[in-house]
């Protein structure tokens, strides 16, 4: 049999477009695996650079402030992990789909004959999975170098997912919704900083302005490190429930944005 | 030129020029094929890409739609595979409405675009099953019949030596024939393939052509996007040439040929560097495009021709030259005022 007659015997199964769970799930799988394979040399390395960046931050913040309170230790134990995975989720994803637009190759992307949401969670899922065990190795690092003594519960779960879906799909919206590559990398560099410099994750909230930390508590950034902590500690943070709905806000507005700007048709 | 090569290059576009066309496809299978209806696309900054097209392609029938660049063509076939949304007009596969149903026609759909396919990090059939998992609907998706299909194409493109080789290394020709099998693994109702034998080396043109045929006779509808006048005049069912954003001319290529029975095409190779010469009274029209003078003459006047190129040869104008039937390509250049481009020209 021909490939031309083998694409006969399935082509009938085309000639209406598939609907419902399985056609999602089918989606879904299908294109984590084409993320992972086509992420096959970069992946690791994004992993690698992960862990440098987390362990990094742990033993600067550790020479910047070599005796810090037992409260401090425990920001800077488990502030690195969570800006090292909003590092990843504004970064990694922008900077994939500025590099396909500007070769020319989104447009392919977009012809995929996978529903939207599939595709926008497979890119979640590998996110997922190049994140998370360097927050892993971070907060481990974290945890030598300062000596302190975690209270990991099972409310870490569903604060790393949210966190992490929150901020994915934001990267993930920025990347599909404006149109100029360069511009998406401008907006997402901007928001590193932001990150970095201006949200209170390496250390408590008290040390900042006021004013800051109320602007704070609207981004996702202080939230996301609020319910993380409190999944790892016990007692450390204030306001948990509050941050859950401001992160599920966040996320809820940046996947909608994000579907949105796959499906717009110029 | 000598002699020799004269006959040689008139007997080859002589042969050519004999070579039937496919014979198109009966109307009974146009339930499931693609019916475009006055298709009209207005870009925000005003440009009005699309101008009220109308086309139709059968299941089963190879259509190629020929035009310059930024006559519309890529602005047409995004609105049929959902990037574009018109500004008027429908655009139907089967039952379904694309223009209302973007999701379907991703589905409905398989798409070979111009630019490289996002496979530098995956092996060539990697690329082809992986396309083909994604592509082949959910109930039906099969590792083994995607493998089988996987290797029926590398087998049938000759691609197997390359096969276990990432994309970064693999040269632009074998790339596109690979993005071509990743369309070709399930080509849904509909393929659409711009520009496919582009730096494809000319064994393997003959290899794609073969299974871009064998997905028609499948019962599949092809939309071919082509500059490539010579290659599409033998391998489409029917074109449409547009420019402007409008179809200016539709058929066979038979059909459009016929407005130039009774003449002939006279192919000059200038020398470098020399001004195009004044055309003799019996040329009917001429088009110099680099250093190939095409020129159209009727055949009362071959001998004149003959005899025109021979003295610009011996002039040292020209470097040879070659007489022989008119092609689609001199009704395209007729109708556009522009030589096709592509390596079909010279």
């Amino acid at each position: 049999m021909d490939a031309g007659a083998a694409a006969d015997g399935s082509l009938a199964a085309r000639a209406e477009p598939g609907a419902g769970p399985s056609h999602w799930l089918h989606g879904y799988a299908a294109m984590v695996r084409w993320h992972l394979l086509s992420l096959r040399l970069w992946a690791p390395a994004a992993t690698a650079i992960e862990i440098l960046s987390g362990v990094g931050m742990v033993y600067g913040i550790g020479l910047l402030a070599p005796h810090l309170s037992a409260r401090g230790a425990l920001y800077a134990t488990t502030g690195p992990a969570i800006v090292a995975l909003i590092l990843l989720g504004l970064i990694l994803g922008p900077q994939l789909v500025a590099q396909e637009k500007m070769a020319g190759r989104y447009e392919y992307t977009l012809t995929m004959p996978v529903p939207r949401s599939a595709a926008a969670f497979a890119w979640y899922t590998v996110t997922l999975l190049i994140g998370l065990p360097a927050a892993a190795v971070t907060i481990a690092a974290g945890v030598v170098r300062f000596g302190v003594s975690l209270s990991v519960s099972a409310q870490l779960v569903p604060a790393l997912l949210l966190g992490t879906f929150a901020i994915t799909m934001l990267g993930y919206a920025l990347a599909h919704a404006v149109s100029k590559p360069m511009a998406t990398m401008l907006i997402t560099q901007v928001l590193v900083f932001v990150a970095f410099g201006y949200a209170p994750i390496n250390f408590p909230s008290s040390q900042m302005p006021h004013w800051l930390v109320e602007i704070n508590r609207a981004l996702p950034f202080l939230p996301m490190a609020t319910v993380v902590r409190a999944g790892l500690t016990r007692g450390l943070v204030t306001g948990v429930w509050v941050s859950y709905l401001v992160l599920a806000a966040w996320a809820l507005g940046s996947a909608w944005l994000a579907l949105r700007a796959l499906g717009r048709r110029g | 030129m000598s002699c020799r090569s004269c006959r040689d290059s008139l007997g080859l576009t002589m042969a050519s020029a004999s070579l039937a066309p496919p014979p198109a496809k009966s109307a009974s299978g146009a339930g499931t094929g693609l019916t475009i209806e006055r298709l009209t696309k207005i870009y925000p900054n005003g440009v009005r890409a699309n101008d009220g097209i109308s086309l139709r392609v059968d299941a089963g029938e190879i259509f190629g739609l020929l035009g310059p660049n930024g006559a519309g063509k890529s602005t047409l076939v995004q609105q049929v595979i959902g990037l574009l949304k018109p500004t008027a007009g429908s655009i139907q596969l089967g039952r379904f409405d694309l223009v209302d149903d973007p999701d379907a026609a991703r589905q409905l759909c398989s798409y070979l675009p111009q630019a490289p396919v996002p496979i530098d990090a995956l092996r060539l059939r990697e690329a082809i099953e992986l396309s083909g998992l994604i592509r082949t609907p959910a109930r039906r998706a099969r590792r083994e019949d995607v493998r089988r299909r996987a290797d029926e194409l590398i087998d049938a493109l000759q691609l197997r030596e390359w096969e276990r080789m990432v994309g970064t290394r693999l040269s632009g020709g074998v790339r596109r024939l690979v993005g071509f099998a990743m369309a070709a693994i399930q080509p849904g109702a509909l393929t659409i393939l711009d520009e496919p034998t582009n730096d494809v080396d000319p064994l393997r043109r003959r290899l794609l052509w073969d299974r871009v045929r064998a997905l028609s006779d499948a019962g599949v509808a092809v939309l071919l996007v082509t500059h490539n006048v010579i290659e599409a005049e033998k391998s489409v069912d029917r074109l449409a040439v547009i420019d402007n954003g409008r179809v200016i001319a539709e058929g066979t290529p038979s059909s459009l040929k016929s407005s130039e029975r009774g003449r002939l095409r006279l192919q000059v190779m200038l020398a470098p560097g020399v001004e195009t010469p004044p055309m003799p009274g019996f040329v009917e029209r001429h088009l110099r495009s680099s250093h190939t003078l095409l020129a159209v003459i009727p055949e009362a006047a071959a001998a004149d021709g003959i005899e025109w190129a021979q003295r610009l040869l011996g002039d040292g104008i020209a470097e040879e030259y070659a007489l022989g039937a008119t092609t689609l390509e001199d009704v395209y250049i007729r109708m556009t005022g522009r030589v096709a481009d592509g390596d079909g020209t010279g």
